[in-house]
Parts: C-alpha cells; sequence; structure tokens
C-alpha cells in the first residue's frame, strides 16, 4: 500500500506475421504502459513502425454505424465487459457481419420512424402557424382567390408597424394585427396586386417574418385546424407503433450493439497503439512497463502465440540506461485498497509520486479521515455526509470517488460524534465515550499538538525512507534530514517531559544543549564543508579559503533557522484541530440561541424547529467546506511538505487513454 | 439642488477633468497641416492619444486597425464615467451607449461568422471594449453558427431585436437585417435608459440629448440608403429610429421620396432648414450636422452643471473628436488637401476648435 506496483521493463521483439496475436494478448493483460520507441535511440535512427490506416479506415467507418445504430435505437447502459481482447485484423470482419445483421433487421423500420417524425413536425408547424391566424377566422381558399388584392400572413416586431404603416402611405393597403405574441405582431398585410412588390419591400424592411401556408389549404382556418389536428392523432398514433417496433429492436441488439462497439474501440486502440512499436524490416518492436507479477504470464503467452520466435526480455528499472540518465521517468502504478483508492485524486492534485519514493496515499487516508472527524464529530452530521456521500456514489458514477470520501469522512465524524457525545449538536442525547471539547478546551489543544508532533515525526521518517532509497545521504545532515529530525525530536522530548513529568533535571538539560549544539552546528556547517570538500577534490590543492564559502555559510545558516521555525509553526498549525472541532460546537450553540429567541419571539415550535433544520443546513455545507480545507491544508503544508516530492508520472495502460477521432462522435 | 450636488459633484468634476484632455485648437492647426500620415501622426504622439499610439519604429499600421485603437481612449473614459456614478440607473444609461460599440463587435463577429474568418483574422477591426463589456465573447466567438450566437445573446440586451430579424436574414442571405437590428437594440436600448432615470431634470436633459442624436442619425441614414444604396423610400422608412425630437416619421417618409438635396433641405423642420441652408453636397451635410450636434452637447455643459447629461454629453463630444480624428488620418493618407480635409470635419473640430467648457 505504501509503495506503487513493482514494474519492469520489458521489450519484445515479434516477426510482423504474430503482431496481430500479440496485440490481443496486450489487450487482454491491459496494464501495459507503452513507451514510444520513436523516444528510445532505435526510434531515433527511424525504425518506427506506421499504424495500419487502412484498418483503421475501416474500423472508424464501422464505429460511426454503430454508433448511429445506438444513437437511434436509443440504447444506453453499462460498458459490457470484454473477456478476451480480438484479434484487430480478424476481428473486423465479424464485426462488420454483426453490425450488417443488426442494420438489416433495423434500418428499415429505423427510417420509417424518420420519415413520420419529420411529417409530423410539418404538420405541428403547419398547426402552430395556423393557430396564429385563429381569432380572425378567415377563409383561406377565398383569400387565395382574390383577383385584385394579394395578402400576406406573418409577424412583426411590435415597435415596427408604424413605421410599416407609414412607409406604405403611397399605396392602397390595409394592415390587420391579429394577435400580440412575443414582442411581435401577427399581421395580415393586404394590397392590390399591382402594388404587390411595393408591399413585399415594405415588410422585408420591417423583419417580417411570414407565415408559409399552403395555397391547398381549403376552408375556414378552424375547419382546417380541426381536420390537421385530426391527421396529426393518426401520424402520433402511426409513430407510437413505430416507437414500439424500435424499443422492441433496442431490446433485442442494445447489448449485442454495445458489445461490439466496445470490441471494436478495444481493436481500435490497439491499432493505434502502433504508433508506439518500432519496426526494422518485419520485424516489431514493443517496448514498456508492466507490473513485474504479470512478466510470466505475458512471455508464456507472446511465445505460445508466436510459436517460440519472439523475443521477450526483461529489465529491472535501476538497469535501464535511459533511467539512470534521468531521460527516462519510471510511471507509478497506485497499489491501494478500494476503499483508500479515492485518496489517489487528493495526491495527484498536489503532485504523482516518482517511482523511488514513499507512495503517500494511504497514510493521507488515514490521517485525513481521522483529522476530518475529529474537526467535524457528530453522529447526525456523519450521518448526512454519509447519506450525501450514498447519494453520489449510486447517482453520479463520474464523482464516485468524492462519494466514497464523502461517506468515509461521514463514518469518521460518526465515530468522534459517538466519542464526543453529540447528535445534531444536542449532546445528552447519547453519553461522551471520550469528552465533550467545549468543555475540555485545554486538553483537546494538547491532544492536536500531539497529533500534530506524531504527523510531522511520521513525516520525517518518510523523508529519511526516502532519502535512503534515493540515496540522496548527503541531505541527511540537512535540517530537512535526520539531523533536522533528531533536533525536533529532541526539543519535542523535552517539551513532553515539562509539561507530563516536570521541568528537567540539570544533566538532561545539560544533555539537550550538548546535542543540540551539535545537530545546530552540523546542519549549518554541512554545506560549506561539503561544498569545501568538492572543490578541493577538483582543484588537489590542500586551500581551505574558497571564494564563496562565507555566502554559503550564511545562506545554510538562514535555511536552517527558517527550517527548524517552520517546524514550530507546523507543529502550532495542528492546534486549528482543536479550534475548528470547538467552531463546530460553538456554531451548534449559537443555533440554538438563535433558535430559543425566534420561538420567543414568535410564540411556536415550528419556527423553533425550522432555525433548528436550517441551522444544521448551514453548519453541514460551510463548516464542512472549512473543515475539509482545514484538512487538505494541514496535510498539504504540515505533512507532505516534509517529505513528499512528487515530479513522477502516472502509469497509462493500454486502454485509459483519452479516446479521439470517430470514437468521441457519440460516445 | 443640494442633493443633486451630492450625487453629480463627483462624477461632474471627473467629467470636466477628462474634457480638459481633449484635443486642442493647436492641436487641430497642426494635426490638419501635417504634410503626411507619419508626421500627423508624429504630432499626435504629443497629445493625450500618445499612450494609444503604436510603436513609430515598427511602421505605420494599418488604418482600420489605428481606428479602434484611438478608441480606447473613449472606451477608458466610458469606464470612468460609469465608475464615478453612484447610482445604478444612471450607470446603466452610460452602459447603454456603451452598448453601441459592442453592436458593432457583434457586427464583427457576425460577419466572421458568415464569411468564415477567425477571430484572429478580424480581431484589429474590434473596439476594444474591455472589462466594461458583459458579453461572454469567448463563448460567442466559439460559436459555429449565427443561429447558435443569437442563442447566447440574452433577450433583453440583443437577442430578442436579433431573433426577429432572424428570418429576413435567413431570407435575403445577407447580413444587413441582423446589423440593422443590431443598431435598433442599442437605441431600444438607450430609450429604456432614459425612461428608468429617476430624476425628472436628468430624463429632460438626455431625452433632448438622444433625441436629437437620433434626428442626425435619421437624416443621416435617409441620405446613406437613398444614396449610397440606393433603396427604394418603402424601405428607408422601415430602416430609420423612432422617437427623434424634430424630425417625424411623416417627415422621414417625405424625405425618403424627394428627388434633389434641394427638395430634401426643404422637406426637414426650420431648426435643420437653417443649419442646412446653401449646402449643395449631400457629402457636406454630415460634417454640417455634427457641428449643430456639437452646439448642443455644448449647451449642456452651461448652466446647472449636476445631472447625468453631463457625462452623456461629454461621451458623445468625444466619440465625434475621435470620428473627426480619424477623418483626419484618413485624408492623410490619401494626401488631401487642408480644404478637402476642413469640408469633411464638423465645424467645431476644423474651425472654432475646442469648445471651451461653460
Amino acid at each position: 500500500m505504501f509503495r506503487p506496483v513493482k514494474l519492469t521493463r520489458v521489450t519484445i521483439q515479434i516477426p510482423e506475421d504474430y503482431i496481430s496475436a500479440v496485440m490481443a494478448i496486450l489487450g487482454d493483460l491491459r496494464l501495459l504502459h507503452l513507451i514510444r520507441v520513436e523516444e528510445t535511440p532505435l526510434g531515433r535512427m527511424g525504425y518506427v513502425a506506421h499504424v495500419n490506416t487502412s484498418l483503421l479506415a475501416r474500423y472508424d467507418v464501422l464505429l460511426v454505424r454503430i454508433n448511429s445504430l445506438l444513437e437511434d435505437l436509443q440504447v444506453s447502459g453499462p460498458t459490457p465487459v470484454i473477456g478476451k481482447t480480438p484479434r484487430p485484423d480478424k476481428a473486423i470482419f465479424r464485426l462488420e457481419e454483426e453490425c450488417t445483421a443488426v442494420e438489416k433487421e433495423s434500418l428499415e423500420v429505423l427510417e420509417q420512424r424518420k420519415n413520420l417524425r419529420s411529417t409530423l413536425f410539418e404538420h405541428q408547424s403547419l398547426i402552430a402557424r395556423l393557430r396564429l391566424l385563429e381569432p380572425v377566422g378567415v377563409e383561406l381558399d377565398r383569400l387565395y382567390r382574390l383577383r385584385y388584392t394579394t395578402f400576406h400572413a406573418g409577424l412583426i416586431p411590435e415597435e415596427n408597424l408604424e413605421r410599416l404603416e407609414t412607409s406604405l402611405g403611397e399605396i392602397h393597403h390595409t394592415l390587420i394585427p391579429i394577435d400580440r405574441k412575443e414582442g411581435r405582431v401577427v399581421l395580415l398585410a393586404m394590397a392590390l396586386k399591382e402594388d404587390n412588390a411595393v408591399l413585399l419591400r415594405a415588410l422585408k424592411s420591417a423583419f417580417w417574418d411570414p407565415l408559409e401556408l399552403s395555397t391547398e389549404l381549403q376552408g375556414n382556418v378552424t375547419t382546417i385546424l380541426e381536420r390537421l389536428t385530426g391527421e396529426e392523432q393518426q401520424i402520433e398514433d402511426d409513430l407510437a407503433e413505430l416507437e414500439k417496433k424500435c424499443k422492441d429492436l433496442a431490446h433485442q441488439y442494445g447489448g449485442k450493439l454495445r458489445q461490439l462497439r466496445e470490441e471494436l474501440l478495444i481493436s481500435r486502440q490497439l491499432i493505434l497503439a502502433q504508433e508506439k512499436f518500432g519496426q526494422i524490416d518485419h520485424t516489431y518492436l514493443l517496448t514498456g512497463w508492466l507490473p513485474v507479477s504479470l512478466f510470466e504470464e505475458l512471455r508464456q503467452r507472446v511465445m505460445k502465440a508466436s510459436s517460440d520466435n519472439a523475443l521477450v526480455e526483461q529489465i529491472v528499472p535501476e538497469e535501464v540506461k535511459e533511467v539512470r540518465s534521468g531521460i527516462l521517468t519510471i510511471p507509478i502504478l497506485f497499489n491501494n485498497p478500494a476503499l483508500i483508492r479515492p485518496f489517489e485524486r487528493l495526491t495527484t492534485l498536489y503532485g504523482t509520486p516518482s517511482y523511488e519514493e514513499v507512495e503517500p496515499t494511504g497514510f493521507l487516508a488515514i490521517t485525513f479521515l481521522l483529522l476530518f472527524g475529529m474537526m467535524f464529530g457528530d453522529v447526525g452530521h456523519g450521518g448526512v455526509l454519509c447519506a450525501l456521500g450514498y447519494l453520489i456514489f449510486k447517482k453520479m458514477y463520474r464523482y464516485l470517488d468524492y462519494g466514497i470520501i464523502l461517506m468515509e469522512c461521514g463514518l469518521s465524524a460518526i465515530v468522534f460524534g459517538i466519542l464526543y457525545g453529540s447528535v445534531f449538536g444536542l449532546e445528552d442525547l447519547i453519553p461522551a465515550l471520550w469528552m465533550h471539547p467545549m468543555e475540555n478546551i485545554a486538553y483537546f489543544m494538547k491532544i492536536s499538538v500531539v497529533i500534530g508532533i506524531t504527523m510531522i515525526s511520521t513525516g520525517l521518517i518518510l523523508n529519511l525512507v526516502n532519502i535512503l532509497h534515493q540515496h540522496r545521504y548527503g541531505e541527511l545532515l540537512s535540517a530537512s534530514g535526520l539531523a533536522g529530525a533528531l533536533f525536533y525530536w529532541l526539543i519535542t522530548a523535552l517539551a513532553i517531559r515539562y509539561f507530563l513529568i516536570g521541568p528537567p533535571t540539570a544533566l538532561e538539560i545539560m544533555f539537550a544543549k550538548t546535542a543540540g549544539g551539535l545537530l545546530f552546528a552540523l546542519m549549518i556547517l554541512q554545506r560549506p564543508i561539503r561544498q569545501l570538500l568538492a572543490r578541493r577534490s577538483r582543484t588537489k590543492k590542500a586551500r581551505f579559503s574558497v571564494p564563496g564559502i562565507g555566502v554559503t555559510f550564511l545562506e545554510s545558516l538562514v535555511e536552517v533557522l527558517d527550517e527548524l521555525l517552520r517546524y514550530l509553526a507546523n507543529t502550532a498549525s495542528f492546534v486549528r484541530i482543536a479550534a475548528f472541532a470547538l467552531a463546530h460546537a460553538g456554531l451548534f450553540m449559537a443555533v440554538f440561541t438563535l433558535a430559543d429567541m425566534v420561538q420567543r419571539a414568535q410564540g411556536s415550535g415550528f419556527f423553533y424547529w425550522l432555525t433548528l433544520v436550517l441551522g444544521n443546513v448551514v453548519i453541514i455545507g460551510l463548516e464542512g467546506l472549512v473543515v475539509s480545507i482545514q484538512t487538505v491544508r494541514l496535510e498539504y503544508y504540515e505533512f507532505f511538505s516534509k517529505f513528499f516530492q512528487g515530479g513522477g508520472k502516472p502509469f497509462q495502460p493500454l486502454f485509459e487513454e483519452k479516446e479521439s477521432g470517430p470514437n468521441s462522435l457519440k460516445s | 439642488m443640494l442633493l443633486a450636488a451630492a450625487r453629480y459633484g463627483y462624477p461632474n468634476a471627473k467629467v470636466r477633468a477628462l474634457r480638459s484632455r481633449k484635443l486642442t485648437e493647436q492641436d487641430r492647426h497642426f494635426l490638419l497641416d501635417a504634410k503626411d500620415l507619419t508626421s500627423c501622426l508624429s504630432y499626435l504622439a504629443t497629445t493625450s492619444y500618445s499612450p494609444f499610439l503604436p510603436d513609430p519604429e515598427k511602421g505605420i499600421p494599418e488604418l482600420s486597425a489605428l481606428e479602434r485603437q484611438l478608441a480606447r481612449p473613449l472606451l477608458d473614459h466610458y469606464a470612468k464615467v460609469v465608475h464615478s456614478l453612484r447610482g445604478a440607473k444612471e450607470r446603466e444609461l452610460i452602459l447603454a451607449l456603451f452598448r453601441r460599440f459592442e453592436a458593432e463587435n457583434l457586427k464583427i463577429v457576425l460577419r466572421a461568422l458568415f464569411a468564415g474568418f477567425s477571430r484572429d483574422a478580424v480581431s484589429h477591426l474590434l473596439y476594444p471594449v474591455g472589462h466594461l463589456s458583459d458579453l461572454d465573447w469567448d463563448t460567442l466567438w466559439a460559436c459555429k453558427s449565427i443561429g447558435e450566437l443569437l442563442e447566447h445573446l440574452r433577450p433583453d440586451i440583443f437577442g430578442r431585436s436579433l431573433q426577429h430579424a432572424l428570418p429576413q436574414f435567413e431570407a435575403q442571405g445577407r447580413l444587413f437585417p441582423l446589423e440593422m437590428a443590431l443598431d435598433f437594440s442599442c437605441f431600444r436600448l438607450l430609450r429604456q435608459a432614459v425612461s428608468a432615470l429617476g430624476k425628472r431634470y436628468d430624463r429632460t436633459v438626455t431625452e433632448k440629448i438622444f433625441t436629437s442624436y437620433i434626428d442626425i442619425l435619421n437624416i443621416l441614414w435617409v441620405i446613406r440608403l437613398k444614396i449610397d444604396y440606393g433603396l427604394p423610400p418603402e424601405e428607408i422608412v422601415n430602416y430609420t429610429l423612432p422617437e427623434g425630437n424634430e424630425i417625424t416619421l411623416d417627415c422621414l417618409n417625405r424625405l425618403s421620396r424627394v428627388k434633389d438635396i434641394a427638395e430634401f433641405i426643404n422637406q426637414l423642420p426650420p431648426v435643420f432648414r437653417h443649419e442646412l441652408s446653401g449646402i449643395r453636397d449631400w457629402g457636406k451635410i454630415g460634417p454640417a450636422l455634427e457641428t449643430y450636434f456639437l452646439k448642443i452637447l455644448a449647451r449642456i455643459f452651461s448652466g446647472q452643471p449636476f445631472h447625468i447629461g453631463v457625462g452623456v454629453a461629454y461621451l458623445l463630444e468625444k466619440e465625434i473628436e475621435l470620428g473627426g480624428l480619424i477623418t483626419v488620418l484618413q485624408a492623410k493618407a490619401k494626401n488631401l488637401t487642408v480644404e478637402e480635409i476642413g469640408n469633411r470635419l464638423p465645424r467645431q473640430f476644423s474651425e472654432i476648435g475646442h469648445v471651451q467648457a461653460g
């Protein structure tokens, strides 16, 4: 849990004939972080493979067809799990055949539905247009039959009506406003047929929106509307029947289509992965990072698939030349249990851990929940958070991780609520198994500082582990290394001795002074001395005065003082745990006082409870946010800053890359 | 009066301080007298426009780009006037006036969408509207079609007017209806903002300014649509602004049907007839009307000073100054004579120079 998954660098050389089979195996294993051969010495020499574009094009066309079917049939549901990854060059034939079979059954029905929908839309828009003319109840065919007069029906903005009237002053005309609709006037404009051009120009400049009516419409508007409404009903009935057929088709072929689409996406991804391969004549070269535990399985399967014609090599990461020279970074594959995994988001928000350092998510999760629970301890509020988290967990798949974090925080708050004996701020419902924060302020503050000392000490120990692991032995004597840690523990031990037992003895003081002085001197002098030795070894001269040594000494002094002061400040910063727990309890008191005041003023129990409910909602929202921010702050600034360097690269398994191209069309 | 002084004391002082930075009689003289565009710009570098001029070592920029750069002080002054005002309704009025520049930028967006140009290709034509504009320009520029762009505009600002013009845009296949709708929308907003003002005096002063402004714009639009575009009368009337001061709809209808300039001037109300008497060239009507409008604006600065009209008048005055300056630069680029340039400028700019504060 505290280390990433152990990886190995794997290189596969495979004849061209077997590349598809190997790609299928890689698809099955999933956990391979491919390295672009182009970025390796071989790739730079030009041995780069190319994507099979004709095959990719076939997949793209097929993807569009399947997506279109899925969309038209309105198929949705979870992504199916593909057991065995298909060979992309073979699979396309089967996928095309199966897609064609579904199309044969569905396309005709879908086409009929599309046409009927279009007819219905035309009908509905004609009805909507005619409804605008309903108030005058004109007979349209009579208007169309007029010999000397022309007419136009449409809408214009209200403010343009007066100008339109003025602009038509020179011709015989009549403008009949029928109705008003969203800032526009429904208008019937009439003029002599010989003035039709003038009328049309005037209407056009008045932002005329014509109601396109068919000359085939016979009779009174109301009668036409009745007829059209009847027809509309018939179309709707036919459409409903077709919709049912489509639903049946979706039920029948939905699962199959989703399966086809998923297989297609995997195959397509595998083809695209080819651009990361290398190629020398008819031999392909693949290289990447793989969990050590999967190597043997990969080797055996590749050898079997290639009839022992492949070469599968494993290299320990530390021995990879590019890694040692710093050109290549080993990716990090997190290895945390399900309940801790969501916290990886918080870790990566700070930085991606490097392969060589301690993976801090486990520590983060444990301390995060501890700190949050202490600051937000209440059974009721914890329960609400839990319920909210569960709701997110169940309903919002995209925010699944946050749902889990929220549930865990809620549980932690419940545990501390039981320890504090607090249920929605009521402290007399259940007994406090530990203490009531408001009654033990000084004690709570001491506990907070102890938690701070423990977390900072853990951070310092993790830093020592990182230093040893990464062979940065020079840093052991620095203020952030072993010397600094010892100095911190020395001061901490003295403080604990003073508060728990009493003032230290003369011998203890003497020891602390000597040890502290030595450590302090060591921390300050280690850098100038190392600089001195480095220069001496370079120049081979026994000189003890090196230019710039004074500045280095001064810098070292300032750095040490800064670092030690930061230890003190970081420890004191943990007092905020008590402060925010007290603020939480204090807010309850404020809400209860307010509720009492409201009850006295309004004389009703309803307002008392309303104030309590609203107050609790505000506390959960506001205090929940503040406590989360404070917890993250303590984690990042007080804890992570002691050991976490980051700068790592996330592991990118074969099928987690962002979809692009036709995949994203209707996915 | 005391309340008005408390309300408008600061804006009034601010506006008068800004007004003191306007181009002076001396500036006008040297700008007109400059032998070419380069020396004109060299002189302009000694005025309040200096910070907004491009680096002379990089050569003379395109005039269209330069025009937009020179608009920066005007738009900065809009922001300053808005920030100096305490009342929300007064600020809304200045913002309504400012929306004309937003509308101009929207026209550029529409044209770019229509012609398939990218934002970068036309960015030099945009007014630097800055933070005063509350339109989400990034979203508007990201739109793929005019219909989509209209969906993103608030109905009460430009959206509704543009939606109403959309059917004609689709029918005619040109942007003209949408551009006219934007102009109408600006003046509708101005009318609403004036009506919403709380103080009657504020309303009276601003109504006087804006109705006169509408009169002038209507005359100029009728000339442009009739002479430049050759539109028939029944269309011209529909493309004019309602609610002018002296010029009624009937008058506009008559103006759109005249045969020559003499008849045109004869059909105008007496006050305009007087201002335009003796003019025989359509091109000289614009500067003469601007001169007339500048006189109206100058009168706002005399008398009772504590009202919103001071800010409005200054910003319109500054806009005319900018228009004049651009005319001078364009004329210098074409090597026109001082007399030819003078004919294209309002008299305040070409002859009487800076109008002193009353």
